[in-house]
């Protein structure tokens, strides 16, 4: 009964879904993220060290020394999470071209040219004669034009998060500009007495030529604010994923994929990662300005309160094989299985114990890691434990990344162990009732053998 | 010879690896088994393997990535569920010799 349940709702429903994950524009979002990934979780340590002083004593020296040059600390993360879409744009443009079997580095370099098209320069005078000679009766003028550069200055705010759709648009605009002249001979044709690399070279002109002349006249003459119309789209959709009932879908989509075997967050990641990405910019944003944290629900909160162990919360499912076991396999299994789950890598329990297509224990795996998301929302927004503000990396043992991920919040940690314990009771009674299953197998099987 | 595990990240699939090389060396087969992610996989492939093995939870992505793979001429199984543990590595071997024929 179960069985053909699961069947049927394997082969009509989750792998489809996964499926459509595969799309290859999806794809190229994905694979374009991801590859920024090490740059923001190394640039969130930067900011991990920039925010020591509040948890350390304020007599120390290095607290001192850290408080004082905390905005030059900060300066790499500037040039790195802080303008994340450049290079994620860069990522999108290559990942796409390569699908496409077109020149990745050519589609990349389309895609960042567009996108960079739609962050208007504006050139800064220097000083003239009569702002200098009032500079030099007040002190606070010429402290201010100390600070002021002159020449052409990009604005960083929407090469962040905040322009990250309209870098993905861009890219899929460039690229798919890149194919149309590619494969339909819409291109500058050289007579065949031309050698072959110079007509290359020509060819190469009329993508880059539409993608500088198409983007540059909505954006630079016609001054349409296309960052400032989608952020009106995108706002509503951004705020409406860090709600509790979202996350509780999100995490809810996520075992529901694995529970078939699929990788689940890598299919749910396809669609939320670019709206994760900008609730969790917007935290670390406000944070390194000393504001008020306003988002719960980025990727790191899954990661650190809800995926505890990896997707399903399993690191207790590991604690209790590896401890509480009474039959040979379960016990071979929570051996092979916890070091893994430590550093969440949750696979070998996944498909060894198995939870897929296991009545048993997809329960627990789906329950446990929704109880979890409510328990977090809730001390999270009662201001009882730090939202989180960093990525810290998802190879790291649970307690030590939710300490880091919240902005070396100790009670993090704290809430992290509590969340363990708690899936350890919640397991409890499926994990019981399988090991006594796994027992009489065994005794059977050894019955068979005499 | 030299197998190729992907997975999502790379991450379990070198796992997975461990155990099949572990599994090999007890038969003895002398056996090189690499892992990667998915983003690597196309360019991997092309580096001498004798064949790609596809995580489970990654089935979704296995038609890509055997298109991939057969690019650069070399065959590419999804692996079963089950041997994708370390305890399953034998299994995951059993199924290698069943796509490649006896093994050295």
């Amino acid at each position: 009964m179960f069985d053909k349940f699961a069947t049927i709702l394997d082969e009509k429903l989750s792998t489809p879904m996964a499926k459509l994950a595969e799309q290859r524009h999806l794809r190229a979002i994905r694979d374009g993220i991801i590859a920024t990934l090490p740059l923001i979780i190394v640039s969130s340590m930067f900011m991990v060290i920039a925010f020591l002083p509040n948890s350390m004593p304020k007599e120390w020296a290095i607290t001192q020394f850290i408080s004082a040059n905390a905005t030059k600390i900060l300066l790499p993360y500037r040039v790195s999470m802080y303008i994340m879409t450049l290079y994620a744009v860069f990522g999108i443009g290559y990942s796409l071209a390569k699908s496409y079997e077109l020149d990745g580095l050519s589609g990349g370099i389309l895609a960042e040219l567009g996108f960079l098209l739609t962050i208007i320069p504006s050139n800064i005078a220097a000083p003239n004669e009569a702002v200098l000679a009032l500079a030099e009766t007040s002190t606070e003028l010429a402290d201010y034009l100390a600070t002021v550069p002159s020449g052409f200055v990009l604005p960083m705010g929407n090469l962040g998060s905040a322009g990250m759709f309209i870098g993905i648009l861009v890219s899929f605009f460039a690229v798919e500009v890149y194919r149309f002249t590619q494969k339909s001979g819409f291109k500058i044709s050289m007579p065949p007495q031309v050698p072959a690399s110079v007509a290359r070279s020509f060819e190469s002109l009329t993508p880059t030529a539409i993608v500088l002349i198409v983007v540059a006249t909505i954006c630079m003459f016609l001054q349409i604010d296309v960052h400032g119309m989608i952020s009106k789209l995108i706002v509503p959709l951004v705020s409406a994923t860090d709600t509790l009932p979202s996350v509780l879908i999100l995490v809810f989509l996520v075992t529901f994929f694995w529970s078939f075997g699929i990788h689940g967050v890598s299919i749910v990641g396809s669609i939320a990662r670019p709206l994760w990405l900008i609730l969790i910019e917007e935290n670390t944003t406000a944070w390194a300005a000393g504001q008020v944290i306003p988002n719960i629900g980025a990727e790191p909160f899954f990661q650190w309160f809800i995926w505890i162990g990896g997707s399903g919360a399993t690191l207790a499912l590991a604690l209790l094989f590896a401890f509480r076991s009474k039959s040979a396999y379960g016990k071979a299994l929570g051996k092979t299985s916890l070091v893994p789950s430590i550093f969440n890598i949750n696979e070998p329990m996944i498909f060894g114990a198995p939870i897929v297509l296991n009545p048993m224990l997809i329960i627990p795996f789906i329950i446990a890691p929704m109880v979890n998301a409510i328990i977090a929302w809730l001390l999270t927004s009662a201001g009882m434990v730090g939202h989180v503000v960093a990525t810290a990396p998802w190879t790291l043992p649970g307690p030590i990344g939710a300490f880091l991920a919240c902005g070396n919040d100790w009670r993090a940690a704290v809430l992290s162990i509590g969340l363990i314990v708690l899936d350890l009771i919640i397991y409890y009674p499926f994990f019981k009732m399988y090991d006594k299953n796994l027992v009489e197998e065994e005794q059977n099987q050894e019955a068979e053998v005499l | 010879m030299k197998v190729l595990l992907v997975c999502s990240a790379g991450m379990s699939s070198a796992i997975a690896a461990k155990a099949l090389h572990d599994a090999a060396a007890k038969q003895g087969i002398e056996m090189e088994v690499n892992e990667c992610s998915t983003q690597a996989f196309a360019n991997e492939i092309k580096d001498g393997y004798a064949i790609g093995l596809v995580a489970p939870q990654i089935r979704h992505r296995f038609d890509t990535l055997k298109e991939q793979a057969q690019a650069a001429g070399v065959p590419c199984i999804l692996i079963q569920p089950q041997g994708y543990t370390p305890l399953g590595a034998p299994k995951l071997l059993a199924q290698v010799k069943k796509e490649l024929g006896e093994l050295k």
